[in-house]
């Protein structure tokens, strides 16, 4: 059966949703300009534009000067101060938490050490803030380096951070029960955030390898997230590469983590025990561009093997953009030749003529900014509901 | 956007360059590549207008072009930053990236705009390693000095830019930086030339490889299409197996 048509209402709230996304990502625009991104007419524009300012989400306000004739368009603008969310980002070694206003700007931070009580530690820290009465809270967006059930944000595996069925999703909205929480994986927001306002704007298929410890991947294909069926896709760490290769903590063997991950290049590089983290990585790599045998030889075995994987990836879904982020920015740089020879020679020439390699844009922030997308998106997908 | 032919260059009895032919677009990094001597200096100062050329077409957007002095090739829209990147450690950004070519208002110089133009500029390169555009020179690191004299080279509304060895010298962390900014500037539109040793920086940011050796120009090739152990062996002997 087909759907009935949009009502009128259906469409406007949906033109209300497009102007505010278009504003939150794109920041300070004319009102002309948006006539002409979203094909709507001034009227209409007019109209969505004082209905959302009323709302107090926009406001309008004389253009600088333009040095052009004619009477200039009002220009549109998110009201950061006063419209946000919290992000957070639960890695490794640290906690970032965050204040995020509409239109993507950080207003607020906080960072420490990865506490045991991370709950209570990320809960103090949204309630640290300083906030007025009149603001509105949208939410709050976890990144978490682990395998996050989507529906509940029920950490199903986070072995880096000692997490098993861990309800994380449930133990927040217990204690802070005023906002909406939403957990995912930190590969999938990442590439949320430079496909909003970072290197891959614009790219509707990318990949973006995220690296800490272990390695995932944040997957955009045709416009859209690819997360899986319960939420935990991407988890590209996991691909077996070398069948013959070495035991990994999932409990199978030659996954890519166990050829690309920190430990094996810290081990490789025979790098000090107890040393671990983009310190000891980017130790290793200064000790190679230094001329150190050891340290070249372990960056360009796992050169090679990232190049081995991500011509995998390439041939699966045709990206025109991979972006290496997390520590894998600075083990891509320094290992280029080999990655790019590896997916030339194992990549089909078809999928592989127009990828573009490339290293994130918004750097440690990604992360964060790309939890508060998630929790933006009940306020972009209904700005007045 | 820049087309070299049949260039020859010789100094004395010696032969430098050889029928040198050479493409570059815009939007692409084209990785210029070659051993010691084998030429990629002089043809680079040959597009820049520090040697004339013997012999050969210089072409422009398919116009032939004639480039006497480097203000020649300024005006062409062509800026080269140089190994020792030629800054004055005792003036400030502002001030090097406006040497000798000040804005005046009257008889004083213009600063508001300059300074204003050097913060426009490092801006749009996403440079934020820089606190303060009046900081001397002098005080930056060896990075910030290289994102400057790419900042100075781009400002001049220029539409090639030709690095030579712009990480030579650099920690890892400064290396990364000037690769990704090197990468941005053809993301942005520019056509640039990438002089390097460093296998991993041409296959991180190049989207050519032109291969010089002992003065010809053995092969230019997509990045998409050549292994490392394929350039290599391009730089050494001149010729490789699989490539024509």
């Amino acid at each position: 059966m087909r759907s009935p048509a949009p009502s009128q209402e259906e469409i406007r709230r949906q033109n209300l949703g497009a102007l505010l996304r278009f504003v939150h990502e794109r920041g300070r625009i004319s009102r002309a300009e948006l006539t002409t991104e979203l094909g709507l007419n001034r009227s209409t524009i007019g109209a969505l534009t004082a209905e959302l300012a009323e709302a107090g989400l926009v406001t309008e306000e004389a253009p600088r000067e333009t040095g052009r004739a004619g009477r200039p368009s009002l220009t549109v603008r998110a009201c950061s101060d006063s419209i946000f969310v919290y992000a957070a980002s639960i890695e490794v070694d640290l906690v970032r938490v965050a204040r995020v206003g509409l239109g993507g700007v950080i207003l607020d931070r906080v960072s420490f050490p990865r506490p045991v009580d991370v709950v209570g530690a990320l809960t103090s820290a949204v309630q640290s803030f300083t906030v007025d009465s009149a603001d509105r809270r949208i939410g709050l967006g976890v990144a978490i380096v682990g395998v996050v059930r989507r529906e509940d944000g029920m950490v199903r595996l986070g072995p880096h951070i000692g997490m098993r069925d861990e309800p994380l999703g449930d133990q927040l909205q217990e204690r802070l029960p005023q906002l909406q929480i939403s957990v995912a994986n930190v590969a999938d927001v990442c590439a949320l955030s430079e496909h909003t306002r970072g290197v891959a704007i614009g790219c509707d298929n990318v990949i973006y390898l995220y690296g800490d410890v272990g390695v995932g991947a944040g997957i955009i294909a045709g416009g859209h997230r690819v997360t899986g069926h319960g939420g935990y896709g991407g988890e590209v760490g996991h691909m077996v590469v070398n069948p013959s290769g070495t035991r990994c903590e999932c409990g199978s063997r030659g996954c890519w983590d166990t050829e690309i991950g920190e430990q094996t290049l810290l081990r490789l590089a025979e790098s000090k025990p107890d040393t671990s983290g983009q310190e000891a990585i980017l130790a290793v790599i200064d000790r190679a561009a230094r001329g150190d045998h050891v340290a070249q030889a372990a960056v360009r075995h796992v050169g090679d093997w990232l190049g081995f994987g991500v011509a995998n990836l390439v041939n699966i879904f045709n990206p025109e953009l991979v972006i290496f982020g997390g520590t894998l920015r600075d083990v891509y740089l320094a290992s280029a030749a080999q990655v790019r020879s590896r997916l030339n020679s194992m990549g089909l020439p078809a999928t592989r003529e127009h990828v573009r390699l490339r290293t994130p844009t918004l750097g440690d922030d990604a992360a964060l900014l790309g939890a508060a997308e998630l929790a933006f998106e009940p306020l972009l997908r209904d700005p007045l509901g | 956007m820049l087309e070299v032919r049949g260039i020859n260059k010789s100094f004395g009895p010696v032969h430098v360059l050889r029928d040198v032919a050479l493409t570059v677009r815009s939007g692409e990094v084209t990785a210029l590549v070659g051993d010691n001597g084998a030429g990629k200096s002089t043809l680079v100062k040959c597009i820049g207008g520090i040697y004339p050329i013997d012999n050969g077409e210089i072409l422009v957007d398919g116009k032939p072009v004639h480039i006497h002095s480097p203000r020649d090739a300024a005006g062409l829209g062509i800026e080269i930053v140089y190994q020792d990147l030629a800054l004055c450690d005792n003036l400030d950004i502002v001030q090097n990236m406006f040497l000798g070519r000040e804005r005046r208002r009257g008889i004083v110089l213009d600063e508001p705009s300059m300074e204003h133009l050097a913060e426009q500029t490092l801006a749009s390169l996403s440079i934020r390693t820089v606190s303060s555009v009046r900081q001397a020179v002098a005080s930056l690191s060896g990075g910030q000095r290289q994102t400057v004299a790419i900042a100075k080279a781009v400002l001049w509304n220029s539409r090639l830019v030709i690095l030579d060895e712009p990480t030579a010298a650099l920690g890892v962390a400064q290396t990364a930086q000037v690769l990704e900014l090197v990468r941005r500037l053809a993301d942005n539109g520019l056509a640039v030339v990438l002089i390097s040793h460093n296998m991993n920086d041409v296959f991180a940011v190049s989207d050519r490889i032109a291969a010089l050796y002992l003065g010809q120009m053995v092969a230019q090739v997509k990045t998409t299409e050549v292994t490392h152990a394929q350039v290599v062996e391009l730089i050494t002997s001149g010729k490789s197996g699989t490539i024509a």
